[in-house]
């Protein structure tokens, strides 16, 4: 199965006429993996295959394609291959795309987080494909996160323990997915919330689809004090809730693993809570779906994913693609 | 009972991870305050602001990043240079990446069962390390005491081997100001203790005990420096308030005398006696009562002051022989007293330690600095462009009411100094930042066009190397930019295409036969990112080499009128 690069970050199936994750004018099909911005297919040309939270995403953040809605394990057969969508767990609406052809599989896994995050559709892989595409954004063994409910449990003690002793709480996290998943978390505190407004516009579709964000409401300068507030960790620098006094903050983030975000975002609190995998769940995942060959792509450091799969006996590659760090 | 080493870690740590000075003082105040024995508080506090040995001691574990890194890399089975490298490229930091790879990898685990080390234990570890030697030994023992840790002490324990700072926003004045906190001493008493007595756990031991009034100042140790601040940070308000001496271009030094012996002590505080025998002599023959002088040690020929650069010709070498004695003369030019008639005097006003200072150099004919009384802002335009054809680097404003403020940097003193030059000059590497650049590419090699110089194959050298001057913003763009210009990459430094042009700034340019370019800058800084210019503006070797020869040849002024100093 040949592939190569278009764009950025897609690749272009020749043989197949189909894209991933980015534009090609003689693909047919362009199967979108999920919202970010480094995935996402800009061109008003685009026929873009996704699930509904991720088409709804895309055009709130501003694509002109055109859109056709796929659900999990549905299969779309083309004239040259079947592709089929399964839960990632990154972010709502997130899939890793598998792909069968005569002339084998392919699964491509996008952005993708096992366990899967809790507020996304879960995570789900096939059992077994010749070919793995793999993001590989915290490739190093200094990544490793702690159980799920620990990091829960610290967001939640946070906010509480800033309320209590009369500081606003501000949670720094990416707009899309972290932001969404951070005040899933809260909604049991039963305080509310505010998120900046480029956060803002996208959580409808998280209630659209049955996730619980709590009781929140877009950022408001004047009357922000004394709520949990969430926002990108550029806002900081833009004068987010630079009205209010007493703040603390928490930085959300799986590059919160490394203590110099400490002092070059002046956080309070370091929350090292991601939505991709790390480097151990990474190897085991590689090892489960035993493919004939994996492409690394998404990270400074291939070789040490390929060190280790060496080890494992299993081929693999360097595929490089531009990753946007998001905070 | 004793105090744990993971004890002292976890308050290591919840200072790390807490905001503001006063909170972080206090947590270790309450800390120090519930300390039992001497032993203990004179570890804690001397792990915390030293490191593993006492300043005092002058010992050192010796354990470099690499021998801690292949440690570790064998500790947790994991390949150094394929593995260990790009996870410290990506924390910034040696200690962290083996902390996290220690709580993180199973082998690693399996292979450490925690045994409460006291802070004693430590203390033991670190002097077998000093008195281990080869790389093998030390590893060995790295090991061993690993065994023992959890990742966090593995990772303090590293960073006090290191006998610098413990980079957790937590130094020395911190340390004294929670000695002083915890034992409810003035902080004041508290820095003079330490400063007289060199180590923090003495200090908090006296402070304890009440006894601070014995420390005492001694002739013939060193006492720190007062430092001055640069004009531009601080507005003056009533320039009649200050005095002015010139800026020599030469050494700072501090001279103990008791008439027979004679002590001289650098900026840092090390003994350098010997290596201006000149200068000793000067000074025995004349058989001067005890007194501590602040100086300045310049080159001294034919009525003129010559450059600094012809000074570091003496400074590297201990046993200087009659040739380079006869080929660069010093002397040393007094222009502060610090003790006389077996007391010292640093709590006495300027005015009057100057009155006291002119009498002696007066009375043994000793040089002495000018100094000039100011009424406007002109006289400081006039002295200061006097100071500079002298060959001075500029003027000190000294506060007349000002007291002697050891190893403080505040306005009582002020620097005006000549700016120095500036090159344009073409970003060649970039290199990972460490600590709190960590994850970023915060350091660059940049370099002078010699695309038409014979002498060389490339197109750039390299001149220098900047880690400072730009902004958060600055740096984040130019980390964008530097990923589309790189072609090369070895370990944690990137090759870069010649496109980015910084001009930077420098104090003065020295002869640097090991390097490439023949020269190196004396700290270079960002001035400002030329997004403007490209690789055909940038400068070239032959205009250093001209700057250069400028500032050396430069005609300087001599003595015979308006000195900048003279013979008491």
């Amino acid at each position: 199965m040949r592939f190569q690069k278009t764009g950025y970050h897609g690749l272009y199936f020749p043989e197949l006429g189909i894209s991933l994750d980015g534009y090609h004018p003689k693909a047919k099909y362009t199967f979108v993996s999920h919202a970010h911005a480094d995935h996402m297919p800009r061109n008003r040309s685009t026929r873009a295959y996704a699930t509904e939270p991720t088409l709804k995403f895309m055009k709130l953040r501003g694509f002109g394609g055109s859109a056709y809605s796929m659900a999990f394990g549905e299969t779309l057969n083309t004239d040259h291959c079947s592709i089929t969508l399964y839960p990632a767990g990154h972010i709502l609406g997130s899939a890793m795309i598998f792909i069968e052809s005569d002339t084998g599989s392919l699964l491509y896994t996008g952005d993708y987080r096992t366990p899967a995050s809790p507020a996304t559709e879960g995570f789900e892989a096939p059992g077994h494909a010749d070919i793995l595409i793999t993001e590989a954004t915290f490739a190093l063994p200094i990544y490793k996160w702690k159980p799920h409910d620990e990091l829960a449990s610290e967001i939640r003690l946070f906010a509480k323990e800033s309320l209590t002793t009369g500081h606003t709480p501000i949670f720094l996290a990416y707009n899309l997915g972290k932001a969404q998943e951070i005040m899933h978390l809260l909604a049991p505190i039963n305080h509310p919330v505010m998120i900046h407004g480029a956060g803002y516009k996208l959580c409808s579709v998280y209630d659209d689809f049955g996730i619980d964000l709590g009781n929140y409401s877009a950022y408001n300068r004047e009357d922000c004090e004394g709520k949990i507030l969430i926002a990108p960790a550029s806002a900081l620098s833009n004068g987010f809730a630079s009205n209010v006094r007493k703040t603390r903050i928490a930085y959300c983030s799986g590059w919160a693993a490394n203590e110099s975000r400490r002092t070059q975002l002046t956080a309070d609190k370091l929350i090292p809570i991601s939505d991709h995998l790390d480097f151990f769940e990474l190897i085991t995942f590689c090892k489960k779906l035993n493919p004939k060959k994996v492409y690394i792509t998404h990270t400074p450091n291939p070789a040490v994913v390929q060190h280790y799969l060496e080890q494992e006996k299993i081929d693999s590659a360097y595929l490089e693609m531009e990753a946007e760090q998001e905070d | 009972m004793q105090t744990t080493f993971l004890q002292f870690c976890n308050i290591v740590q919840a200072i790390r991870e807490t905001r503001g000075n006063n909170a972080k003082i206090n947590l270790f105040a309450e800390y120090l305050a519930a300390l039992k024995s001497d032993s203990d508080l004179n570890l804690a506090a001397q792990f915390m602001g030293e490191g593993a040995f006492s300043e005092l001691s002058g010992k050192r574990a010796s354990v470099g990043s690499r021998t801690s890194g292949l440690t570790a890399a064998e500790f947790c089975e994991i390949d150094y240079d394929l593995v260990f490298k790009p996870c410290r490229t990506a924390t910034g930091s040696s200690s962290e990446t083996i902390e996290r790879l220690m709580e993180n990898i199973p082998s690693a685990i399996e292979k450490r069962a925690p045994a409460n080390l006291t802070l004693t234990d430590v203390s033991q570890i670190a002097e077998d390390l000093y008195n281990a030697s080869g790389r093998d030994n030390k590893k060995a023992l790295l090991w061993h005491a690993w065994e023992k840790m959890k990742p966090t002490e593995i990772k303090y324990f590293i960073r006090i081997l290191g006998q610098g700072s413990l980079r957790i926003g937590f130094e020395t004045r911190s340390v004294l100001a929670s000695i002083a906190k915890a034992f409810g001493q003035d902080r004041e008493e508290v820095r003079y203790a330490h400063m007289i007595t060199g180590s923090l756990g003495k200090t908090a031991i006296l402070a304890r005990e009440n006894r601070l009034d014995e420390a005492r100042f001694k002739l013939f140790h060193p006492l720190s420096f007062m430092l001055a601040s640069p004009i531009e940070s601080r507005s003056v308000e009533d320039i009649a308030k200050y005095v002015a001496e010139e800026k020599f271009d030469g050494m700072r030094a501090q001279l103990h005398t008791d008439g027979k012996q004679v002590k001289i002590f650098s900026r840092d505080l090390n003994d350098i006696t010997q290596s201006f025998p000149d200068i000793v002599n000067f000074f025995t023959e004349r058989e001067l009562p005890p007194a501590v002088f602040d100086g300045e040690i310049c080159v001294y020929k034919d009525n003129t002051i010559l450059p600094f650069q012809l000074l570091q010709k003496r400074m590297g070498i201990k046993k200087p022989g009659k040739k380079i004695l006869n080929q660069y003369p010093v002397l040393f030019i007094a222009y502060d007293l610090l003790y006389t008639e077996n007391r010292p005097i640093f709590d006495m006003k300027l005015t009057e330690r100057r009155n006291l200072l002119e009498q002696i150099t007066g009375q043994f004919n000793i040089p002495i600095a000018s100094q000039n009384s100011l009424n406007s802002t002109d006289d400081v335009e006039t002295l200061y462009n006097r100071a500079l054809e002298h060959g001075n680097e500029g003027l000190m404003l000294k506060l007349k009411e000002s007291v002697y403020e050891y190893g403080q940097r505040r306005k009582s003193w002020l620097k005006v100094k000549k700016p120095g030059g500036s090159f344009d000059t073409i970003m060649m590497y970039a290199h990972a930042g460490s600590g709190k650049r960590g994850g970023t590419y915060s350091d660059f090699t940049l370099g002078v066009s010699v695309k038409d110089d014979e002498r060389y194959e490339e197109e750039f050298i390299p001149i220098g190397k900047a880690y400072g001057g730009y902004s958060d913003d600055e740096l984040k763009k130019m980390n964008q930019k530097i990923k589309a210009l790189t072609v090369e990459r070895y370990g944690p430094t990137l090759g870069l295409i010649p496109s980015l042009v910084i001009e930077i700034e420098f104090d003065e340019i020295q002869v640097n036969k090991r390097t490439k370019a023949g020269y190196t800058l004396r700290f270079p800084r960002f001035r400002a990112i030329r997004w403007d210019l490209g690789p055909n503006d940038v400068n070239t070797l032959k205009d250093v080499e001209e700057y250069f020869n400028k500032s050396i040849e430069k005609e300087r002024l001599p003595q015979n009128q308006n000195p900048s100093f003279s013979f008491g």
